[in-house]
């Protein structure tokens, strides 16, 4: 019959689609076993709340303007090939600053935070990841594989914390100059703060203190607002911190654990 | 068997006007697509609101996929003989409309050079990830049900027509969880999403069927029988009673969260938005009107009255996807509970709007008639519709 033939050709057709060429896929190379990192480190960042706004309302006393990029910003676009573009629905930002106030007292007095990805120890962006593009790595980093990425745009959807852009165009147009240390990323993927990976491998790789560019602006501004570290080792000065004080997680009541902790909400 | 199935001659000048014309939406659509990825920005998305209607397509293509399938596979598994007339009908559509649900994925992705990553890695955490293999396999299913039926084969068709059901729910359900699994925006986590996929995939899939029968049949001059026509109308109106049922008591318990007061305020009382829109034509157009019109004895029984309830409910489906996918995304979410926050950099904190624009709805328009064109080309093809549908051929 006719017709079953033609079924035949278009199921076999369906078929052939699917052994499609492979693709290369970046992988990261550890030298150590995953358990030993995972045992060792696991980075995160401290913010001083209270720091950071008074380092905000000083920068815009002094500009005038009320979206002023401080230091830490501007550090981070430049690091990491984080484009510029006018229109602002399209415009990725890795590190951004955002304003918050309570909403009950009257005249109530307005904090600065910055704003970037949490590295959560149970991130939803790898939760929901279709191609396991984004990963966590042993070291709590979560990143993303650029060349699996297949643009999808679910872990925006999922991440709590608005920190993941999508390429709508090509960040190459967006940029001035570009710094050859960090990967350039292509329209149609989905990109974010990665900790400053490649500082944090090389300093590993050294045995230095792993320094993101953001945390490095934030001091030499004369401000040290950021700390970052490693939160296992219990005589760095971030495990110091977290113990002493009383850290705050963004919507910790979804479990994610994120390690960007929030310190000094109230000020000193 | 007395069911004579038969395919049509095709050759008039009229259905070559019609193939002529689908395949030029069709064109448009894809042409739309290359041009907002060629030039980049033609959409109306953001970084705030990275799904869109194109994004939408995919669970309202799979919905009147699965829909289709449901309907086509009764006459299979409880063996109504009545409805066998439309089962190869409506099996072929469920064929055509997952195509058009996987190319909707294919055009709503950034990377579509990396597309088969979604099938060689698979992520078990993540729903999509199982989806793209229900997807396929689902493809698949429709397929061989389609070629038992050709082939008559009585039993192997009942068991077709049960694994098919089986897998469209499967399929459905987790398309609904895709979105209502989504616990990091307040507006998308639900668990009434995937049942209420079902629900609406059945009268979607129903309601665009009558009017495709309905249309066949006129233009093929075969008979058509009302009081066959009935029995679905009644499924399909008291199918969308539950769906308005279900829209009702999910939007009362998101009313119900003091927390969630604003962003439900913004959603059902500003008529300012899209977002709007969507739920009121929704329930008026697409649920209200088309189940008064089924149900009202004057109009219930005219063929032409039900093919138009049918449309206006299958294209106001689209609604409820647009009304699931945006809310979430153009309502801020609180990162620190109790404060207010607005980013001095990005749109984070801010109400931001969604309008799509004339690319993104000729993508979906073209993906629309891509399926009929498929479904046109196929009457002419293979033998989908019986020469006549009336009660006594089929109940003997
Ligand atoms: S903040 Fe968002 S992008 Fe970063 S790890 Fe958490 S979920 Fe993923
Ligand atoms: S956009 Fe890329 S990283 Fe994000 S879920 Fe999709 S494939 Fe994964």
């Amino acid at each position: 019959m006719m017709s079953r033939r033609k079924f035949l050709i278009l199921t076999g057709a369906v078929a052939a689609g699917t052994i499609l060429p492979t693709q290369i896929s970046a992988k990261t190379q550890f030298v150590e076993a995953a358990e030993e990192i995972e045992a060792k480190r696991r980075w995160g960042m401290a913010v001083d709340v209270a720091k950071c706004t008074e380092c905000m309302e000083e920068l815009i006393a002094k500009t005038g303007n009320e979206k002023v990029k401080p230091p830490c910003v501007v550090a981070c676009d430049k690091e990491n090939n984080v484009p510029e573009f006018k229109e602002k629905r399209f415009d990725p930002q890795w590190m951004r600053i955002a304003k918050l106030k309570l909403e009950k007292p009257v005249n109530a007095k307005e904090f600065y935070i910055p704003l970037l990805c949490n590295h959560c120890e149970y991130p939803p962006c790898v939760q929901v990841c279709l191609t396991k593009a984004s990963f966590k790595r042993p070291d709590g980093i979560v990143e993303i594989d650029m060349h699996r990425c297949i643009g999808c745009r679910y872990c925006m959807i999922a991440c709590p914390y608005g920190a993941r852009s999508f390429n709508f165009l090509d960040p190459r147009e967006g940029l001035e100059e570009i710094n050859p240390k960090v990967q350039m990323r292509t329209e149609g993927v989905v990109e974010k703060c990665t900790f400053c990976v490649h500082r944090v491998d090389e300093a590993i790789a050294k045995g230095e203190e792993p320094v993101p560019a953001c945390v490095e602006a934030c001091h030499k501004f004369g401000k040290g607002a950021l700390v970052f570290g490693n939160v296992k080792d219990p005589n760095s000065e971030i495990a110091k911190i977290l113990r002493e004080n009383m850290p705050v997680q963004l919507r910790a009541n979804l479990g994610t654990d994120p390690h960007v902790f929030y310190l000094k909400l109230g000020g000193e | 068997m007395a069911v004579e199935f038969k395919k049509i001659e095709g050759d008039s000048i009229q259905y070559i006007a019609l193939v002529i014309i689908l395949a030029v939406v069709t064109g448009a659509g894809f042409y739309a697509y290359v041009l907002d990825h060629e030039i980049g920005g033609l959409n109306g998305l953001s970084n705030r609101v990275p799904w869109g209607i194109v994004n939408a397509g995919i669970p309202y293509f799979i919905g009147l996929s699965a829909g289709s399938l449901i309907v086509s596979a009764l006459a299979g598994v409880f063996n109504i003989k009545k409805y066998k007339v439309f089962s190869r009908i409506a099996a072929y559509m469920a064929a055509a409309w997952i195509i058009a649900a996987i190319l909707s994925i294919a055009l709503d992705i950034g990377k579509l050079y990396h597309f088969m990553n979604a099938v060689k890695y698979f992520n078990p955490t993540s729903i999509f990830s199982w989806n793209a293999f229900l997807y396929s396999s689902y493809f698949v299913i429709c397929s061989i049900y389609l070629l038992v039926q050709f082939e008559e084969m009585e039993r192997a068709t009942r068991f077709m027509a049960g694994l098919a059901v089986f897998w469209a729910v499967l399929v459905h359900s987790g398309t609904g969880a895709i979105y209502s699994f989504m616990y990091s925006k307040e507006l998308y986590h639900s668990a009434l999403t995937p049942p209420m996929f079902i629900v609406c995939a059945i009268t979607s899939g129903l309601g665009l069927l009558l009017a495709t029968l309905y249309f066949t049949f006129k233009f093929t001059n075969r008979e058509l029988d009302p009081s066959l026509i009935r029995g679905l109308g009644l499924i399909f109106a008291g199918l969308m009673m539950v769906l308005g049922y279900f829209l009702a008591v999910e939007g009362l318990e998101k009313g119900y969260i003091p927390g969630l007061h604003k962003a439900v305020q913004f959603v059902f009382l500003n008529p300012g938005t899209g977002v709007f829109w969507s739920f009121w034509l929704l329930v008026v157009f697409g649920i209200a009107i088309p189940t008064i019109i089924i149900l009202y004895p004057k109009t219930g029984y005219d063929l032409r009255w039900i093919s138009v309830a049918g449309i206006l409910h299958a294209a106001l489906v689209f609604a409820e996807r647009f009304y699931l996918i945006i809310p979430g995304q153009v309502f801020p979410e609180e990162y620190l509970p109790g404060y207010e926050l607005e980013s001095l950099h990005t749109l984070e904190g801010y109400v931001v709007s969604y309008t799509p624009t004339i690319f993104e709805w000729l993508q979906i328009i073209g993906l629309i008639a891509m399926v009929y064109l498929i479904f046109v080309v196929g009457v002419k093809l293979f033998a989908l519709i019986p020469e006549r549908a009336v009660e006594e051929v089929v109940e003997e």
